[in-house]
């Protein structure tokens, strides 16, 4: 389990420093290094400042996937990512709301807007753990995401609002984008489709 | 020529008192007139913006002059007020006013609403005083059901008849119901009911509040309602739909600037889901259109003493005008056709002034892209933008590679067919991102906009490949591409003559001599104190 989520996770992260990789799939480092050292001897990953997967990681990480998929009720998956569908659309309208006002950047200088906006962050959330819930159903190592986003809500609500939008740390909108891509693969289809059906 | 009851009306008014204003002098809103319910947008009322919302006072001005524009009548933005306090009893109250004018679309237009074997089909569109964005804009092609499709098709193809049914479907399920698989009502009289309905109901939307908020228009008593009889840009091949602004918008140039879409109907321009042309080609194809299109925006620009942004379609080679509207235009624009329509004698020095903002003035002493040098380099890719800005370098479409280039101190500009959070170090790496794929929502537009990198997005298929390795400008507020790495300018206030022009025009009307900003500052400021108070 923890080969899957870790080539998983040093995927869709795409570089990542070691230190941030125990972080991000919630394992002890200790358990966290000596895996990286396993999967690195045996050619899975590129080590440095930064650890990558290298082509035989990647299609090692396609097969675990794929045996995952496997194993999952594939009707109940695609229902949860048809529901996630509609609350992604509402996620990313106000994504876009908060970084921009009538095209201009958001001066995040009125803070009745600001706390519209937020409120709507509130309601996608309450809509996405019920359908987060049901795909953890059937694919566990998904349940993560819950406590992900979790805690970048609450870091948001207590004024941090960098940790809705901002690249690279574990803010609202990187986890969610990580979920998102999941979900694509849970759901047996292909960024390339959903972005030309107009999901992505 | 119809007789009904808002013609009379109108003729009344005359001799009434004044409608407008629609609050008296304690705030409070007046009480309703119902013979202001419902207008004929036929050139003859003189209702405010107020009430008949922007477009249908673009429309009836435009009647006014006897441009052909498809008939038409409003629903006034009082309605929709009163809509919110009790909505079935305001529908019930106006609907005999609505079919008498749909029987007014009807006998100007010699067809039918809702039954062959001329059917009369319409179009719904919201119209506030002001434009504004979350509301619910357009629904065409209202009025068709099977037994109209035969008709359509009977009378001109089975293929057009197929086609409009399809596009109102589409629309009326997405935008009308917000449910993709909802059912449409068969019979005309409840379609147009449930898009009125819903145009009133996109006025409390979240983001139309939000932006009435924030613009300070919380006073807006709602939206009006405009009906028109359709007219077919998707006929055939001598029909087609485009927009026209009389001036170039972009340079300031007085050379008209538009494009077409033969065959199309206006959201296929607007989502720009196919392949444009410029207007010429409608001037090739068409020229008799093209005359009259371009003696009509001549007309409404002395009529209105602004540029003018035409919305049109022409059906079956005879031109119609839908809307028109004042241009939005760049900083450089707004200076150069200020100073220019005051030359033709359109506008005197006050209201040059007044076209002027002092934020234009600021942003054309920044450095910036030139619109000349923009528009000399070819065009390499277009796409939504994304994050404003400029920047300039060499293309990379690998993030690895593009992280390299960058460490060796290359400008590098990411360009991908779509972003992930795997592709984030790359676009740290570079000055400027562009995709292939995805919207104004898109990964690649949220994460730029946070990293403060130009982007363009959704670019279509087969750019990356395209631009590789090639040394690009990315314009983030242009939404293009452009070949080679463009220089940014700045105007001057003492060294750009139409600056230098200006501020002699300010100096005659400014008490203090002072730079030309500040003196358009107190120019605005006290104009808006004077529009506060009157």
């Amino acid at each position: 389990m923890i080969e899957l989520q870790l080539l998983q996770a040093v995927r869709l992260k795409g570089r990542i420093a070691p230190a941030d990789l125990s972080a991000t799939i919630g394992e002890d480092p200790a358990t966290v290094d000596e895996a990286v050292a396993s999967l690195s001897a045996s050619g899975l990953l590129m080590t440095g400042n930064s650890l990558r997967l290298t082509t035989d990681g990647r299609a090692r990480l396609t097969e675990l996937l794929a045996e995952e998929r496997a194993g999952a009720d594939h009707v109940a998956v695609a229902a949860a990512y048809s529901d996630f569908r509609s609350v992604n659309a509402d996620f990313k309208a106000l994504v876009s709301d908060w970084q921009l006002r009538d095209g201009s950047p958001n001066a995040h200088d009125d803070a009745d807007y600001d706390a519209g906006v937020l409120a709507r962050l509130d309601r996608v959330h309450g809509q996405a753990t019920p359908i987060l819930a049901a795909a953890a159903a059937q694919i566990p190592r998904l349940a993560t995401y819950a406590d992900k986003l979790c805690a970048a809500l609450e870091k948001v609500r207590a004024g941090e609002t960098a940790w809705l939008t901002r690249p690279i740390v574990d803010s609202y909108h990187t986890v969610w984008f990580e979920l998102h891509e999941e979900l694509i693969v849970a759901a047996g289809l292909t960024r390339e489709e959903e972005a030309d059906a107009g999901h992505a | 020529m119809c007789l009904y009851w808002f013609e009379i009306q109108v003729h009344r008014r005359g001799k009434v008192a004044p409608i407008y204003p629609l609050t008296d002098g304690l705030g409070r809103r007046r009480r309703h007139d119902a013979g202001t319910d419902v207008v004929l947008l036929n050139g003859s009322t003189d209702q405010p913006p107020e009430l008949l919302g922007n477009k249908g006072f673009g429309i009836n001005a435009m009647r006014h002059r006897g441009l052909a524009v498809p008939p038409a009548f409003c629903i006034t933005t009082d309605v929709c007020a009163r809509w919110f306090a009790n909505p079935d009893d305001t529908m019930d109250g106006i609907w005999s006013k609505v079919c008498d004018g749909i029987r007014c679309l009807e006998r100007e237009s010699s067809r039918t609403f809702g039954a062959g074997p001329r059917a009369l089909l319409v179009s719904v569109r919201s119209g506030a005083a002001q434009s504004m964005p979350g509301m619910l804009d357009t629904i065409l092609n209202l009025g068709i059901n099977d037994s109209v499709e035969s008709a359509l098709a009977e009378e001109f193809s089975s293929a057009f008849a197929r086609d409009t049914h399809d596009r109102f479907l589409r629309v009326y399920r997405n935008i009308v119901l917000a449910d993709g698989d909802g059912v449409v009502p068969d019979d005309p009289d409840r379609q147009l009911r449930g898009a009125v309905e819903a145009v009133f109901g996109s006025w409390t939307g979240e983001r139309a509040v939000a932006y009435r908020r924030h613009r300070g228009l919380d006073d807006l008593g709602g939206t009006a309602v405009v009906v028109q009889a359709m007219v077919f840009g998707n006929k055939d091949s001598d029909s087609g739909t485009g927009v026209l602004f009389s001036r170039d918008p972009r340079t300031g140039a007085n050379t008209p600037f538009g494009e077409w879409l033969v065959g199309g109907q206006g959201e296929d321009v607007v989502s720009g889901t196919a392949d444009v042309e410029p207007i010429e080609a409608l001037a090739d194809r068409l020229p008799a259109a093209h005359d009259e299109l371009m003696r009509a925006a001549r007309v409404l620009e002395e009529a209105t003493g602004d540029v003018q942004d035409i919305e049109f379609t022409v059906e079956e080679g005879k031109l119609w005008l839908l809307q028109t509207r004042a241009a939005k235009r760049s900083a450089q624009a707004a200076v150069r056709l200020a100073l220019a329509l005051r030359r033709e004698g359109l506008i005197d020095d006050a209201e040059t002034l007044r076209r002027v903002t002092p934020e234009d003035v600021r942003t054309l002493l920044l450095p910036a892209l030139q619109p000349e040098t923009r528009l000399a380099a070819p065009l390499l890719a277009t796409g939504l933008p994304a994050c404003p800005g400029v920047a300039t370098g060499r293309a990379y479409t690998d993030v690895d590679d593009a992280i390299d280039a960058a460490e060796r101190n290359e400008d590098v500009i990411l360009v991908r067919t779509s972003t992930s959070p795997d592709d984030v170090a790359g676009m740290l790496a570079a000055r400027g991102i562009v995709t292939e794929i995805g919207g104004a929502t898109s990964h690649a537009a949220v994460v730029s906009r946070e990293l403060g990198r130009p982007s363009v997005v959704g670019c279509g298929r087969g750019v990356a490949d395209r631009l590789d390795g090639k040394l690009i400008t990315v314009d983030g507020a242009h939404g293009e591409v452009r070949e080679g790495l463009l220089d940014l300018a700045s105007w001057s206030e003492s060294d750009s003559p139409d600056l230098a022009e200006l501020t002699a025009i300010a100096h005659r009307h400014s008490p203090l001599r002072a730079p030309l900003i500040a003196m358009l500052t107190a120019l605005h400021s006290s104009q808006r104190a004077d529009g506060a108070t009157s």
